[in-house]
């Protein structure tokens, strides 16, 4: 799991969206899928698709020569009549030089909206934290309801 | 004896008392009346004082010396009127009915009552029985006939009078005539415009500040709307601007206005004279006042930030009771807005001005969650309103 693509996805994400393109595309690897589907899930994206540098459509399936020209293709979506982006900011909360696991508890302390340790609770309407876990990737509330701990990933505003 | 006692006294006979009379003896143990009962005031008879003949011979005819003296002012008939009057009403009457009432329901001031007085007495309305329950408003045709009707009888050489008297004349309504010109009301009747210094009437929008009025057309505020809006001066010095002829000196004003339930304006003002910078930012910030967005009338939505200059700032929003601990400026903002719980922290330059701004652009900034969740399309539901049937 690499800290340092995903930042890579989460600055790229936060620019495309102050840039205002209505689609951009990301390197494929399986932290990003389903990073990228869970804020699909959580409503920041208007699409997600797997394709070529080339193409957003390309259904060949994914193996280990043909990985590294795979592409995920994430539509982003705006506010309708002011324009202004979903995502205003998507930020790392751990880093690759340190790494933040928690607890099921710190995690419900998170979601109430306290801090937990050197992280922000969840204080502003629609904010998301992505946690990565031993059932996979998966937003913060979901897992404090189903009472697993983790890694804390990042955070979408 | 009593050497005192003056000399008369021994010389005089004794003064004879009054015999003791059997008749004025009394068989009771109460004190009698030494003499006659009088009464306490007498009683004058008119016929005994002399002075003034009886009422009613003072009602008696003109005699020839008056007549004559009367027809140096009047005109025969006008004379002949007089007499005519005089004759008519009987001297009996005038003596008895004729005079003042003194009792309790008698009129407080000379009335011959012979007109309506508006204020003091009961209004005159039009008779009920002016109702129509079937009257209707004239449609466009019936208009139109009307009007060619008109035409149609028009005189030879119409004049414009004749046109006047027909807009005058014209009936709008279609049923009883009375009903429309003069129907039944429950209202009373209007009162006249009274010519008295004493009474004070309203002013009309003529007398108003010009400046006043502007606004309202402006903002569509009416003059009741505006005196409820407070406004605060946050920020005045005086500015100079350079020039070759050397400083002009005026003053600045930054005012913030609100109606304390969720409206919120900020007015820049600037001015030779500190008034007319001050009404002029206070116009302006009741011009520029925006709605603000508050959860549960209170508090604001989530953290928002703002920037303006080096002024950086963070609004927090805060559960109830909390109040507004921040500082000055955005405390009177948030008092202005009618927000009373929040929390700010100004992380860079704490410039007032600025900092007013930023706040201000902070507010407008938030977010609603049902606009997030309709961008996003998720469905959201407010658990507190849930619960407890939106009463928290």
């Amino acid at each position: 799991m690499s800290l340092v693509s995903l930042s890579h996805l989460c600055s790229h994400l936060q620019n495309a969206s102050r840039a205002r393109l209505t689609t951009t595309q990301t390197p494929y690897t399986a932290l990003h899928l389903s990073l990228l589907l869970h804020l699909q899930r959580s409503g920041f994206l208007s699409s997600l698709t797997l394709g070529t540098p080339r193409t957003p459509h390309d259904p060949a399936p994914v193996t280990q020569s043909n990985v590294s020209s795979r592409r995920l293709w994430v539509g982003l979506k705006y506010y309708p009549v002011t324009n202004e982006p979903l995502i205003t900011k998507v930020s790392m909360v751990s880093k690759p030089t340190k790494r933040i696991w928690m607890g099921a508890d710190g995690f419900g302390r998170l979601v109430r909206g306290g801090d937990e340790g050197c992280v922000r609770g969840l204080r502003n309407p629609g904010e998301c934290l992505f946690v990565s876990t031993d059932r996979g990737v998966m937003e913060i509330r979901e897992a404090a309801r189903r009472k697993i701990g983790g890694m804390v990933l990042c955070r979408v505003v | 004896m009593n050497a005192s006692r003056p000399v008369r006294c021994l010389l005089l006979r004794p003064i004879p008392t009054r015999p003791a009379s059997f008749r004025s003896r009394p068989f009771h143990s109460s004190s009698s009346h030494s003499a006659r009962r009088r009464p306490r005031s007498f009683n004058v008879k008119t016929a005994d004082t002399g002075s003034s003949p009886p009422l009613i011979e003072q009602f008696k005819p003109y005699s020839e010396a008056e007549k004559a003296e009367l027809a140096k002012h009047y005109s025969p008939e006008q004379l002949k009127a007089i007499e005519a009057g005089e004759q008519a009403i009987n001297p009996q009457d005038l003596l008895y009915q004729g005079e003042l009432r003194q009792d309790p329901f008698g009129l407080k001031y000379l009335d011959d009552l012979s007109t309506i007085r508006p204020v003091i007495d009961k209004p005159v309305r039009n008779p009920e029985s002016n109702y129509d329950p079937n009257l209707r408003l004239k449609n466009e045709d019936e208009i139109v006939k009307d009007f060619a009707q008109w035409v149609k009888d028009l005189p030879a050489e119409p004049t414009r009078l004749d046109y006047m008297k027909f807009m005058d004349k014209r009936r709008m309504t279609v049923g009883s005539e009375k009903a429309e010109r003069a129907p039944t009301s429950a209202l009373a009747p209007k009162l006249p415009r009274i010519n008295d210094p004493e009474i004070r009437y309203a002013k009309k929008d003529k007398d108003e500040d010009p400046s006043l009025v502007r606004l309202m057309q402006q903002t569509g505020f009416t003059s009741k709307d505006l005196k409820k809006i407070r406004t605060k001066n946050l920020v005045c010095h005086p500015v100079v601007n350079q020039t070759r002829m050397g400083k002009i000196r005026s003053w600045y004003y930054l005012t913030i206005a609100g109606n304390g339930n969720g409206l919120l304006g900020v007015g820049e003002g600037k001015a030779a004279e500190p008034e007319d910078a001050r009404k002029q930012a206070e116009l302006r910030a009741i011009r520029a006042m925006e709605p603000i967005q508050r959860y549960e009338n209170r508090t604001i939505y989530g953290e928002v930030k703002g920037k303006v200059g080096a002024v950086e700032l963070k609004l927090m929003t805060r559960p109830p009771g909390f109040g507004v601990r921040c500082q000055q400026y955005i405390f009177e903002m948030c008092r202005l807005a009618g927000i009373t719980d929040l929390a700010a922290r100004s992380s860079r330059s704490r410039n007032p001005m600025n900092t007013v701004k930023a706040a201000f652009q902070a507010l407008k900034k938030q977010r609603l969650p049902e606009e997030i969740a309709r961008a996003r399309g998720l469905k959201m539901v407010d658990v507190r309103k849930v619960y407890y049937g939106g009463l928290v």
